[in-house]
């Protein structure tokens, strides 16, 4: 396929795209207090920590960072550092095929034959919805996308490399390819308007085909295909929306320059693709195209080899290395660091784009969590969870706090309410407890 | 063009269970929007009519043609009509547009997206069991024979209305076996039933093996598609030729690893002999040995997990919640062997290792890329092993040239290759109203000395091929 300049792209969804300063007009249930975006972003990273260099020093708002997290240091005000959270137990599938869909979820693994781990552990899909998808459902958010999914590198449809879900059975893929990412978020900057009108007819013509022939194939099948054809009728729907809204984004909104021609599934452009998925994201949360992400770096089992590191065996053979071995415990620090590093680059991006009388990331809250505690002996407990940004005042920064083997849905249930669902009290279907989490 | 991948049931990728989500339907958008202004482009190859004479008979002809190879099979007169509407709206612009929206429009369709099954009512009830049409038929063994739609032969026999016929569809079936297209489909089965397929991400510690690059690795995948499109449809067929077969396809990069030299003018469909004490079939081969191993070393557990998983379609049981499994450490004066003892001396572990690693230590002959060693650190390979807990495999053996002969004539290992063979025609995990029809093709199976290709044949022959359940699709 021959190269093609940046705006020279073909459209993709959505209409009009030009840059007016967005005021805030009514306040939806989702806002902030100013009247600002409030903004959810969950992260994932595989294979458990090194907790001895992951655990903060002194308590309460007196702390030191451990090496891992040095990264944030000058986020520090803006963290809570969460230790003692762990999943609750139950549920088909071993811990690594169990981390990322609980994380999130709350909800056990499906029984079932369609994934095997090692040992011979098999499951199905997760049984339950995750917050991001169950936020963006219950509070008619007003922008493009309802919610983004980001991935790095997580591969095939599997057990282990999806972290968000619609349902029970349902998980939504993450989009791996930067490339790809930018043409749904913005094909259609720099469109000419009635160039862009033209394809908004012609798919809404072609759309109403398809719906037409959907319907005839209703009431004809099993229950599991009527599943997917309601499933496929309802993205429909999602995509005409999107087609008939008009957009009018903030002034600090401009495609990013990203590396198009990156090959997304590289192991050596680990780092490459990592920036440019975070460089869209950050603008998409910026352009207020969505205020619900997900973003996973590889995926549970991550066999990533951080070659730019100077580390060639698999994180995940490292993982695990015995806590004796030291070259093994430094490699795998080294790895966490990374990616802490990572998370650092997000909230400096964010940090950069004032709103109001802060920045876009006063207003955003990032959870960075794991599929596992400890990766060696495959532990749920704790997990290593951090909580950064201003959290729009909702949460107070800057702490260390230990919960104390707590379940996470805790914490799920808090994230609810931090996005505006106030009633909420359980959250999962393995949630045996009540309520938020209790001293955050 | 890239869409969201399949996930997989058992061993094998499919879709037959995957949620649509809003990603997919606008990833396959994109996709049609993208080959339909191609197509318009070209619109002159796909029109039976230059562009400049496109009149009604010239549409209508194209529109009935392109959509019944969009769909596979004739479109209703509804259907036609829609399309026109389409043709009718892009052509106000050219003719060039009509016929792009009509592309953009069928390939979104789910009646091209979708395997649509409707089948016929029997008894004009409601009946749960459907007998497939001549065109669902076409399909079936278009996607199971050739990963891919129908050819103008296999439709023009579907619309001669003879793929109800057995006779008939099996007459099919072998023409399309010997077919060079076929070389896809046996090839990916092979690929996905080891778990060897995602070769292509396969990576290695460059400290320990520098040579391993790119080209050894598509060298790898290589020799098994040839290999095993070879035996079943150019060779005998059998299973005991997969299992045993002391011969492989060895291009240039592999010949390290095989300690063979292959020369320039090796014409790579060639089978190269090996050493028969160190190769026999499928098991040893560099793709299976390197992709069940760690990055710096052989894994005796990956190795016997594979075995007991694909081989004897077993499935363990995952290890307690929790438990310490630190693999041992490297060890300069150990083999990996020693390293691994305590699996099997700590009762904890024992119950299951014993059955892995008793496989699994069999392997200990190759090395992680799958070359073939006797002294690991200084010390000699102990290559003896112990299979536990199957039901005609049980004993010791020394070596996987030992083992994989055992294997080879095993009733266990022949009703697994049967039941993977199954699941890989149709997407999905057996039911238990599909054992008569696994127990035919198993028949036949057996009837033919273990001939794989006979195997094929006989699936295709089967109720569960011709019938669907308006329940199936998923388990």
């Amino acid at each position: 396929m021959k190269t093609r300049s940046r705006f020279d792209r073909r459209t993709f969804l959505g209409l009009g795209a030009t840059a007016a300063a967005m005021l805030p007009l009514s306040q939806s249930l989702a806002d902030t207090p100013a009247g600002f975006p409030r903004r959810l972003v969950l992260l994932f990273s595989p294979n458990g920590t090194i907790y001895k260099n992951w655990k903060p020093s002194g308590s309460g708002n007196t702390f030191t960072l451990g090496s891992i997290l040095k990264p944030l240091e000058p986020f520090k005000d803006r963290l809570i550092v969460a230790d003692g959270l762990r999943y609750a137990p139950g549920g088909a599938g071993n811990a690594h095929m169990q981390g990322p869909a609980k994380l999130w979820t709350g909800s056990s693994l499906l029984a079932g034959d369609e994934f095997s781990g090692g040992g011979g552990a098999t499951s199905g899909w997760g049984s339950g919805i995750s917050i991001d998808q169950h936020i963006a459902k219950e509070t008619a958010v007003p922008t493009k996308f309802g919610t983004l999914e980001f991935g790095v590198q997580t591969g095939g449809a599997q057990v282990r490399s999806r972290m968000s879900y619609a349902g029970s059975n349902q998980p939504v893929p993450p989009e791996d390819d930067p490339k790809a990412m930018f043409d749904r978020l913005f094909g259609d900057f720099g469109k000419d308007q009635a160039e862009l009108d033209a394809v908004r007819d012609e798919r809404t013509e072609v759309i109403s085909m398809l719906r037409g022939q959907l319907s005839s194939l209703n009431g004809k099948y099993g229950k599991d295909d009527a599943l997917k054809i309601e499933a496929h009728m309802d993205s429909l729907t999602e995509i005409q929306k999107r087609l008939d809204k008009t957009m009018a984004y903030p002034e600090a909104c401009e495609p990013p320059t990203i590396d198009m021609g990156l090959a997304a599934q590289d192991n050596d452009n680990f780092p490459a693709v990592s920036t440019a998925q975070l460089d869209l994201l950050a603008m998409a949360l910026t352009c207020d195209m969505t205020r619900l992400a997900t973003f996973m770096w590889a995926t549970a089992t991550s066999g990533k080899r951080f070659t730019w590191l100077d580390i060639d065996q698999s994180h995940h053979d490292l993982s695990h290395d015995g806590d004796t071995n030291a070259a093994s415990q430094t490699k795998l620090t080294q790895i966490n660091t990374w990616y802490a590093q990572q998370v650092a680059y997000l909230m400096e991006k964010l940090d950069s784009v004032p709103e109001g009388d802060g920045t876009v990331l006063d207003n955003t809250l990032i959870v960075w969590g794991n599929e596992l505690g400890k990766g060696n002996v495959h532990s749920h407990h704790p997990i290593p969870f951090v909580l950064a940004g201003g959290a729009a005042k909702h949460f107070e920064m800057g702490r260390s706090l230990d919960f104390d083997d707590t379940h996470h849905n805790r914490l799920l249930v808090s994230l609810c309410r931090y996005m505006g669902l106030d009633e909420i009290e359980t959250f999962g279907n393995l949630d045996k407890g009540t309520g938020p989490l209790a001293g955050l | 063009m890239a869409f969201a991948p399949d996930e997989r049931v058992g061993a094998f990728r499919s879709n037959a269970v995957a949620p649509v989500t809003e990603l997919i339907i606008e990833q396959y958008m994109d996709a049609a929007e993208e080959l339909a202004a191609a197509a318009a482009a070209n619109a002159d190859d796909l029109l039976p009519c230059a562009v400049a004479q496109a009149d009604d008979a010239c549409i209508a002809s194209f529109l009935a043609d392109f959509g019944r190879r969009a769909f596979r099979r004739p479109l209703s007169d509804a259907e036609v009509a829609d399309l026109q509407v389409l043709y009718d709206r892009g052509a106000k612009v050219g003719v060039e547009d009509g016929v792009r929206l009509v592309v953009q429009a069928a390939l979104q369709s789910p009646f091209f997206l979708y395997h649509v099954e409707a089948g016929a009512d029997p008894e004009g009830t409601s009946s749960p069991v459907r007998a497939l049409d001549d065109w669902e038929l076409a399909s079936r063994l278009s996607y199971f024979l050739w990963d891919s739609m129908p050819d103008d032969e296999l439709f023009e026999a579907a619309a001669a209305g003879q793929l109800v016929d057995p006779e008939a569809r099996r007459a099919q079936a072998l023409r399309m076996l010997d077919d060079d297209r076929a070389r896809e489909a046996i090839g990916s089965f092979h690929l996905q039933w080891l778990r060897i397929d995602e070769l292509g991400l396969l990576e290695k510690d460059s400290a320990v093996f520098p040579e391993f690059d790119e080209a050894m690795r598509d060298a790898m995948r290589n020799e098994t598609v040839r290999f095993a499109d070879y035996v079943v449809r150019q060779g005998d067929g059998k299973l005991d030729t997969l299992m045993t077969a002391p011969w492989s396809f060895i291009e240039g990069p592999l010949g390290g690893v095989y300690g063979v030299e292959i020369g320039a003018d090796q014409d790579p469909d060639e089978p190269v002999d090996l050493d028969p004490a160190q190769r026999s079939g499928l098991l040893t081969q560099a793709s299976v040995l390197a992709q069940h191993a760690h990055a710096d070393q052989s894994s005796p557990v990956f190795r016997g997990v594979m075995v007991r998983e694909s081989v004897l379609c077993q499935t363990l049981a995952p290890p307690p919640p929790d438990v310490a499994n630190v693999p041992p450490e490297p060890d300069p004066d150990a083999t990996t062997r020693e390293r691994f003892a305590e699996h099997t001396s700590n009762p904890a572990c024992a119950t299951c290792h014993t059955l892995i690693d008793g496989i699994g230590f069999g392997f200990e002959n190759y090395d992680g890329l799958g070359a073939f060693r006797t002294m690991e650190n200084d010390i000699p390979v102990d290559a003896s092993g112990e299979v536990v807990g199957s039901a005609d495999v049980d004993g010791k053996f020394d070596g996987v040239v030992e083992l994989a002969a055992r294997l080879a004539k095993s009733d266990e290992v022949r009703a697994c290759v049967n039941k993977q063979w199954f699941r890989f025609a149709f997407g999905r995990l057996e039911t238990k109203d599909d054992q008569e029809s696994m127990d035919a093709a198993y028949q036949r199976f057996g009837d033919t000395d273990w001939d794989v290709r006979e195997l094929v044949l006989a699936i295709v022959d089967t109720d569960a091929f011709a019938w669907r359940r308006t329940t199936e699709g998923s388990k």
